[in-house]
C-alpha cells in the first residue's frame, strides 16, 4: 500500500502525453503553420546572403574559407531550424504550466494521485516528438523548397539531433516555472530567444562576434549544437571532430534538466506555501 | 543533489515512523472519521500592488524585519490570516458543510485537505493519511471538486476528460471505459459524452468535475461551492446526486454560502467566519439554539388605526413593522416568548381590535438566523 508504482508513473507520463496531441490536433490551424513557417523565416537570410554574395557569388568563396563550406543556404538552414526549436519549445512546453494554471486544470491534475513531475514529463516527451516531427517535416520541405541535402551520415546527425533537444527541453522546463512566478511569457519568450538568435551564430559563425560575445556564446547550448551538425551535415565532419561538442552538449543536458527539474520543485513548493495558482 | 536524495530518505523514514505513530494513536479511535481537521491554521504573506518581489529573498527579509508572526490575525499587517485554526471530523456517511460568508476561510481549508495548500499549523488526515507526509495516498482517497467550472479541459469532450484523469488516478487501463461509462451514466452525461466540453452548460461541467471526482470511487469527497452559478433545477439536481453519494458511505465535505443548501443537504455545519469556527452542530440543534425560534407575520388592516400589539400580547417583540402605502396595510413581523399562550392572546386581542388579518403566515427560523444572531452580520452583504 502507498508504494511507489513505475507502472502508474509511466501511464500518467503518457496520459499527457496523448491529451497533449490530442489537443494539438484540435488546432488545425498551428499544423499549417509548422511547414510554413521552417520556409518562410529561413528566407530573409538566405535572400541577405545571396544579395551579399554579389551577382555571380563572388562572396561566397569568403564564406567558404571562414565557414569550411560554400554551401550558405544549408548552412542557414541548420542554424534557423534549431533557433526554431528553441523558439517552439519555449513557447509550448515555457508556456505549459502557465496555461494549465490559467485553464484551472492544473490544480485538478495536482489533486490526482499521479505525480507531478510524470506529469510535467508527459508534456516533455509531447516537446520532444514535437520537435522532431517538425525537423522531420522541415528536412523534407526544405528539400522541395530549397534543394537542400544532407551530406553527413545520418546515425551521428540523429545523436545529435537528440543532444540538442535535451538541452533545449531543460531551459523550457525551467523557463516554464519561472512563467508561472513571473505570470507573463511573452517579453521573457522574446528576450531568451533574442539572446540565442544573436550568440549562437544562428546564421553566422560566432568567430565574428567581438570577444566579449563569443564569450558568452559559449554558454549557450545551441552554439554546440548548431556548429557540430552544421559540421556533419554539410561538411561530412565524423565523430571525432565533433565529439567535444557532443561532450558539451551532454553535460548542458544534464545541467538544464536538473536545473528545470528544480525550479519546478520550487515552484510546486511556492504555490504550496502561497497559494500562488489559484490566483493568476 | 545527494543531500536532496538523503534528505528525501529521512522524510521517509519520518513518513514511517508518522504512520506506525498514528496506527497505534487511532487504535482506540474512532474508526468512522475519514477526515480529520485537527487546530488547521493557513497565513499568506500579503503582497501589496507596486511592491512585487521578483527575489525570494527580498520577502525573507521583509518578513523577519517586521512583526509578522503570530498567527492569530493580529500581528501586523504582514500576513493574512487566511484560516486560524479549525478542528473538525467527517464521518463516512455524512454530509459535513461549511458555511460563512466571501473570504471566510472555506476554501483555503479544502484546499489544505485537498493537498494544494501546505497548512501552516495543524493536522489534516484523510483515511489515515496525514496530509503533509503522505500527499499521495491522501489523494488517492480523495475527490475534489474545486469552485467554479474550470477545470476541465474544454477543447477535450467529457469522455476523453475522463479518460485521461481516470489514468492519473490510477485505475486500471482494462477498467478505464467502464469506470468512465459508469460516472457518466451516474451524472446523466452519457449522451453528451463524446461532445467538446466547451459546448456544456454551467450546470453539465459541473456534473462533469463531479464525475471526474468520482472516477476512482473515493470514500471522500470535497466539494468546493458545488452548486454555484446553477440555475435552480440544476442545483437541486446537484444535491440529489450528493444525497445519492452519501447514502453510498461517503464521506463528503461541503462549503457553500446557501444556508438553504447546508440546511438541506448537511447533517453537520460548522459556520466559519475569519477563519474561525464559531458553532458547529447540526441545523436542526443550531437552530435550536436561538433564543426564539418561528418568526410569525402579519398583514393587517386596520380600522382605528391605533393598534398597539404589544399591549395586546406581553410575550411579543416587534421584529419588522412597516405600513405598505399602496395597498394601506401594516406589516409585522413578531416573536413571541410563550408561542402557545401568546398565540391565543394574540388572535383574541386582534378580534377585538377590529383589525382585520389579510395575510398570516410562519417563518421558521434558518441558519442565516443563527450566522446574525452569533455574528451581528448578514451571511451576504
Ligand atoms: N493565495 C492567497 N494569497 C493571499 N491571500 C489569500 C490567498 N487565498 C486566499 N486568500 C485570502 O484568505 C481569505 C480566505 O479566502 P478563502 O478563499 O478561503 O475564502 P472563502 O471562504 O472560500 O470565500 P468565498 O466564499 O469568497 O469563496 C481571504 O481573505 C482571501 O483573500
Ligand atoms: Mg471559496
Amino acid at each position: 500500500m502507498g508504494a511507489f508504482r513505475w507502472w502508474d508513473y509511466g501511464r500518467a507520463v503518457l496520459a499527457v502525453f496523448k491529451k497533449e496531441w490530442l489537443m494539438q490536433l484540435r488546432y488545425p490551424a498551428e499544423l499549417v503553420g509548422a511547414v510554413i513557417w521552417p520556409v518562410l523565416f529561413p528566407a530573409v537570410y538566405i535572400f541577405s546572403a545571396r544579395a551579399l554574395a554579389g551577382p555571380d557569388g563572388e562572396a561566397v568563396a569568403v564564406f567558404a574559407s571562414r565557414t569550411g563550406t560554400a554551401d550558405y543556404v544549408g548552412y542557414i538552414l541548420f542554424g534557423t531550424m534549431l533557433w526554431m526549436i528553441l523558439n517552439i519549445t519555449l513557447w509550448d512546453l515555457g508556456g505549459h504550466l502557465r496555461r494549465e494554471q490559467v485553464r484551472g486544470t492544473l490544480e485538478a491534475c495536482w489533486t490526482t494521485p499521479a505525480s507531478r513531475v510524470g506529469m510535467l514529463m508527459g508534456a516533455s516527451l509531447t516537446q520532444v516528438s514535437t520537435s522532431v516531427a517538425f525537423l522531420l517535416v522541415a528536412a523534407l520541405v526544405l528539400r522541395v523548397v530549397y534543394g537542400f541535402e544532407l551530406r553527413g551520415s545520418i546515425g551521428p546527425l540523429l545523436l545529435l539531433m537528440v543532444l540538442s533537444i535535451l538541452p533545449v527541453i531543460g531551459l523550457g522546463l525551467a523557463f516554464a516555472s519561472l512563467v508561472v512566478v513571473l505570470k507573463e511569457i511573452n517579453s521573457l519568450v522574446f528576450l531568451v530567444r533574442g539572446i540565442f538568435m544573436v550568440f549562437a551564430g544562428m546564421t553566422y559563425p560566432v568567430e565574428v562576434l567581438p570577444g566579449w560575445m563569443q564569450a558568452v556564446s559559449r554558454f549557450l547550448p545551441l552554439t554546440y549544437s548548431i556548429r557540430a551538425m552544421r559540421a556533419v551535415g554539410l561538411s561530412g565532419a565524423g565523430w571525432a571532430e565533433v565529439r567535444g561538442d557532443a561532450l558539451a552538449l551532454m553535460a548542458f543536458s544534464v545541467v538544464l534538466l536538473v536545473a528545470g527539474w528544480l525550479a519546478f520543485r520550487g515552484v510546486e513548493r511556492m504555490a504550496q506555501q502561497a497559494g500562488t495558482l489559484a490566483h493568476y | 543533489m545527494i543531500g536532496a536524495i538523503s534528505r528525501s530518505v529521512l522524510r521517509r523514514g519520518w513518513r514511517a515512523a508518522l504512520r506506525r505513530e498514528r496506527r497505534r494513536a487511532t487504535g482506540g479511535m474512532d474508526m468512522d472519521a475519514l477526515v480529520t481537521a485537527e487546530d488547521l491554521r493557513k497565513r499568506f504573506p500579503r503582497k501589496r500592488v507596486g511592491q512585487r518581489r521578483w527575489w525570494p529573498w527580498a520577502r525573507r527579509e521583509n518578513g523577519r524585519g517586521g512583526n509578522g508572526t503570530g498567527a492569530s490575525g493580529a500581528a501586523g499587517d504582514e500576513w493574512i490570516v487566511a484560516v486560524d485554526g479549525v478542528s473538525f471530523e467527517v464521518q463516512r456517511g455524512e454530509i459535513f458543510g461549511l458555511l460563512g460568508p466571501n473570504g471566510a476561510g472555506k476554501s483555503t481549508t479544502i484546499r489544505m485537505l485537498s493537498t494544494l495548500l501546505e497548512p501552516s499549523a495543524g493536522t489534516a488526515v484523510i483515511c489515515g493519511h496525514d496530509v503533509r507526509w503522505e500527499p499521495m495516498q491522501a489523494r488517492a482517497r480523495l475527490g475534489v471538486v474545486l469552485a467554479g467550472d474550470r477545470s476541465l479541459y474544454w477543447k477535450l469532450s467529457g469522455r476523453e476528460n475522463l479518460e485521461f484523469f481516470a489514468t492519473l488516478y490510477h485505475v486500471p487501463a482494462h477498467e478505464v471505459p467502464h469506470r468512465v461509462n459508469w460516472a457518466l451514466e451516474r451524472m446523466g452525461l452519457a449522451d453528451r459524452a463524446d461532445e467538446l466540453v466547451e459546448r456544456y452548460s454551467t450546470g453539465m461541467k459541473q456534473r462533469l468535475s463531479l464525475a471526474r471526482a468520482l472516477l476512482a470511487d473515493p470514500p471522500v469527497l470535497l466539494l468546493d461551492e458545488p452548486t454555484l452559478g446553477l440555475d435552480p433545477q440544476s442545483a437541486r439536481n446537484l444535491r440529489e446526486l450528493i444525497l445519492e453519494l452519501k447514502r453510498e458511505g461517503r464521506a463528503i465535505l461541503l462549503t457553500t454560502h446557501y444556508m438553504e443548501e447546508a440546511d438541506f443537504l448537511c447533517d453537520r455545519v460548522a459556520i466559519i467566519d475569519h477563519g474561525t469556527i464559531i458553532a458547529m452542530d447540526s441545523p436542526g440543534a443550531l437552530k435550536r439554539r436561538l433564543p426564539h425560534e418561528r418568526v410569525y407575520r402579519l398583514e393587517l388592516r386596520e380600522t382605528n388605526g391605533a393598534l398597539r400589539l404589544t399591549d395586546l400580547v406581553p410575550g411579543a417583540a416587534v421584529v419588522e413593522e412597516r405600513r405598505d402605502e399602496a395597498t394601506g396595510t401594516l406589516h409585522l413581523a413578531l416573536t413571541l416568548a410563550e408561542p402557545e399562550q401568546d398565540l391565543a392572546a394574540l388572535w383574541t386581542g386582534l378580534a377585538h381590535s377590529g383589525a382585520s388579518v389579510v395575510n398570516y403566515s410562519v417563518q421558521e427560523p434558518t441558519l442565516e438566523d443563527v450566522f446574525i444572531s452569533l455574528t451581528g452580520r448578514a451571511l451576504r452583504d
